[in-house]
């Protein structure tokens, strides 16, 4: 290599004398560049992409049956609260016979006042049958829950109001009792 | 030491590999002065010195993945960036070797001793060399490119680049000699 040859070498830099517009080419650059990604397509032939795939297809398939899950969860509760409304039902339903009962087994009652009541019990069952089925179509409807409790509500005020005849017509007896 | 340098900018390149854009941007930023005065040496045009250094980052991004730090991130683009300028006046069917055989001047080939000259001279006289005698003495003096690697740039062979080489030589000395 002679002194001219050195001498070039040395002084490369001073070679680059000129300055590029970078803000043009990189707007054409990226442009370019934004324009190629939708290639990534074909990519999911490689190996890679496909057990990410099968990952997500997993973690897809995971979350399906955790929701699954959670539904069936809250169907259970539906049923443990349904349960609790069968115990009171129940309840109640025990007390009311019972009560039915000692109606019927009353001796101070007439017959008429007694098939009075029964009727009115009957219907009252009868609605609440109808209630009953109502609630299962449709188990938070806040109206068929209001209706139960309006019916039970009624029934305790039937057995109230023989309740008060019962002892009305004790006192009456009472009161014939003196007037004698 | 060698392969340190090989991997200056590595995890820069590295972010450019998952298409990281504020990465690209700051690699272009880095190169893309060096590669556009390689540019205009090689095709004497700023308009196609911008196409080809565009052209170039494009094919860098997208092939980045092919990068394996055999050589450093700025030799590789520079080859990119030179491959395009030769296939570019090829197209344009301007000669990247004398047109000449060389065979006809194997007695002129010796090498010429030649002392130092003034760089703004050389800068002028390699502008006004003619096609063909301009890529060599760039690549050679200038991009600091052996004649291996001129003949796989060029598509000649070793003995060729180096025949081709002292023959632009000389004609660059004469042109400066005319300044």
């Amino acid at each position: 290599m002679d002194n001219f040859e050195k001498q070039i070498r040395e002084n490369v830099a001073e070679f680059d004398s000129h300055k590029a517009d970078r803000a043009k080419l990189w707007a054409k650059i990226s442009q370019e560049l934004e324009v190629e990604r939708p290639k990534v397509i074909p990519l999911w032939k490689s190996p890679l992409l496909r057990i990410a795939a099968t990952l997500l297809l997993l973690l897809g398939i995971g979350s399906f049956i955790g929701l699954q899950l959670l539904k069936s969860g809250a169907s259970a509760e539906t049923q443990y609260a349904s349960q609790e409304l069968l115990d009171i039902d129940m309840h109640y339903n025990r007390l009311v016979s019972y009560q039915v009962k000692l109606v019927q087994n009353n001796t101070n009652l007439s017959e008429a006042d007694k098939i009075e009541f029964l009727s009115f019990m009957d219907e009252l069952d009868v609605e609440y049958e109808d209630l009953k089925v109502e609630l299962q179509k449709n188990f938070d409807n806040e109206r068929v829950l209001e209706a139960i409790i309006y019916n039970y509500k009624q029934r305790i005020e039937l057995i109230e109001n023989l309740l008060i005849q019962i002892n009305d017509s004790k006192i009456n007896d009472d009161e014939y009792g003196y007037t004698l | 030491m060698k392969t340190d340098i090989r991997f200056t900018h590595q995890a820069l390149v590295e972010k450019c590999k998952i298409n990281q854009s504020s990465s690209q941007y700051e690699l272009y930023a880095l190169y893309v002065d060096a590669m556009f005065n390689i540019g205009i040496r090689m095709l004497g045009s700023k308009e196609d010195a911008e196409d080809i250094v565009q052209e170039s980052f494009v094919s860098a991004f997208k092939n980045l993945g092919n990068f394996n730090y055999e050589s450093t991130f700025g030799a590789w683009l520079k080859r990119i960036v030179i491959n395009k300028s030769i296939n570019f006046l090829k197209a344009k069917r301007l000669p990247v070797v004398p047109m000449e055989t060389h065979a006809f001047h194997l007695t002129e080939d010796t090498p010429v001793e030649v002392e130092a000259v003034d760089i703004e001279k050389i800068k002028v006289g390699i502008t006004k060399l003619p096609a063909g005698y301009k890529q060599i003495i760039i690549l050679y003096l200038i991009e600091g490119y052996d004649h291996i690697e001129i003949g796989e740039v060029l598509g000649i062979s070793t003995s060729t680049s180096k025949s081709q080489y002292h023959r632009a030589k000389k004609k660059l000395v004469e042109i400066i000699n005319e300044l």
